[in-house]
């Protein structure tokens, strides 16, 4: 098959950007990552935007005036997962030979919503029925949470034990939105939120970026060639009466297809980025992608396995819970990381020669599924 | 939205939760169809029994500025079998497998009060 090539990339730094209009952020991000990319703005053949709640045709607002000549512009959003199907669907145009280089891009402004925890899409009886109830993504969370210690035995400190690594990572990332470091009694004792997860087992809601890379089938530049090894990108099942909420069915699904396409397997993964919303994800999707045995997960991270020094450290970036979450950026700024980690560009929280990293978004914001989408990438040089 | 297009209760002869029963599949889905829907034909509306078992919970705290009280939040299991999301009443705090009851509520359409023993 045709290997695909990420050339460049770049991220804004996540966090509030006050009177910055959202192309102007995202430009930012577009120019840094051709620039890193060395590509010029002629070559770009085709653009992919991904955003969730920034409205209609916003791709085409931000690339007006970059003199991109009228090459088509695709508005993508898949929830959560809005930034990695960019770059799946990206990849399936290079490899049918459609273009030979194109940029993806992801932008949210979550302080433009004013705060609070992301609407649901309720266009439907049963999200309306339950979003009336009180069904809010935090609270989803927070079930698996409370199921999750009830059928493994372990405490809330284990969970807030996600939030100190993260943060631990973010506070090394100029990036991230939070970059200090916190304490379990810290994580512990801010306010409790949807119990069983505080404050700081969320990731943080007021928060813009912006994220790109340009992707492309021949090989160029001077430094490592990052290829794209796989790309999944999976829809939810319906809910069924007696479903296991801590399974993470729709991501670990993603993850098989990811694994297979790519001929790689869990235990030759160096480095993740993952969709560490709240910190019960994080130890949910130890599990579903494999990197634990069912069960595993807490042992998995007090064993320092995922944290940067670790045998496959888990989110250097600082994850979601440092970073923010910006949606549409998100799954755009997993590979930016990914793609600096495989290239020895990741600074202090470089992980020593990663050669296979993955990334995973999962999104949610119906009822009656495990989450809308989830997309796993494989990266390799 | 507008007033739902579904039935959400059976008034008689005792207060049930209504759901759509896949007429091939047996599975029920909840809430029930709307007549409009064009899955409609291929079920049938069936009363669900009225008490189940807690799955899961949390207990929603929320933001000191609303001035509103913390409230339970929870999965539900039923006979049918069928899990139902929905507002726990009747004590602060739940626990997995405690019995709750289903019944009408005017601002929620329905909630489930403790069954307590």
């Amino acid at each position: 098959m045709q290997d695909i090539y990420i050339h460049g990339g770049a991220m804004t730094r996540f966090g509030k950007h006050p009177g910055v209009l959202a192309p102007e952020l995202a430009q930012q991000a577009i120019l840094k990552a051709l620039d890193d990319a060395g590509v010029a703005r002629g070559e770009i053949q085709a653009v992919y935007c991904a955003n969730v709640l920034g409205g209609m045709i916003l791709g085409q607002l931000i690339v007006r005036d970059l003199g991109f000549k009228g090459i088509p512009v695709y508005n993508v959003e898949n929830a959560c997962a809005s930034g990695a199907t960019g770059v799946h669907l990206a990849r399936h145009a290079l490899l049918a030979q459609q273009y030979d280089t194109v940029l993806v891009l992801g932008i949210e402004q979550l302080t433009a919503l004013g705060g609070g925890t992301i609407p649901l899409q309720r266009n439907d009886h049963k999200t309306e029925l339950y979003a009336k109830a009180g069904m809010v993504l935090p609270a989803v969370y927070a079930m698996r949470g409370t199921r999750f210690l009830h059928e493994r035995g372990t405490t809330p400190a284990d969970l807030a034990a996600v939030a100190v690594k993260n943060r631990r990572h973010g506070a090394l990332n100029e990036y991230a939105q939070q970059r200090s470091e916190t304490t379990l009694e810290e994580v512990l004792a801010s306010r409790m939120i949807a119990d069983p997860l505080t404050l700081l087992q969320c990731c943080p809601s007021q928060v813009d970026g912006a994220a790109a890379v340009v992707l492309g089938t021949r090989r160029r530049g001077a430094r490592k060639a990052v290829k794209v090894l796989s790309s999944a990108v999976v829809s939810g099942l319906r809910e069924e009466a007696r479903d296991d909420i801590l399974d993470a069915e729709i991501t670990a699904r993603a993850a098989r297809q990811a694994y297979e396409q790519a001929g790689v397997s869990p235990g030759d993964v160096n480095v993740v980025e993952l969709h560490d919303a709240f910190t019960i994800a994080e130890l949910l999707y130890y599990e579903a992608l494999g990197l634990a045995r069912h069960g595993d997960a807490v042992a998995l991270l007090h064993s320092g396995a995922t944290a940067l020094g670790g045998r496959v450290p888990v989110n250097p970036s600082g994850g979601l819970l440092a970073k923010g979450h910006p949606l549409g950026a998100t799954g755009v700024a997993q590979m930016v990381e990914i793609l600096w980690q495989l290239q020895g560009r990741a600074g202090a929280r470089q992980v020593p020669g990663a050669r296979i990293g993955l990334t995973q978004c999962t999104g949610g914001g119906i009822a009656g599924v495990d989450h809308a989408a989830s997309s796993v990438h494989l990266l390799g040089v | 939205m507008s007033e739902p297009s579904y039935p959400l209760w059976r008034n008689a002869p005792e207060p049930a939760l209504l759901a759509s029963r896949d007429l091939d599949s047996g599975e029920l889905v909840f809430p029930a169809l709307s007549a409009d829907s064009p899955l409609a034909q291929r079920h049938e509306i069936v009363p669900l029994a009225g008490v189940g078992e807690v799955y899961s919970f949390t207990v929603i705290h929320p933001s000191p500025k609303s001035g509103e009280a913390p409230y339970a939040l929870g999965y539900v299991d039923l006979p049918g079998p069928v899990r139902l999301f929905g507002r726990l009443c009747g004590q602060p705090r739940p626990a997995i497998g405690d019995r709750y009851a289903a019944r009408p509520d005017e601002r929620f359409g329905y909630v489930f009060e403790a069954v307590l023993a």
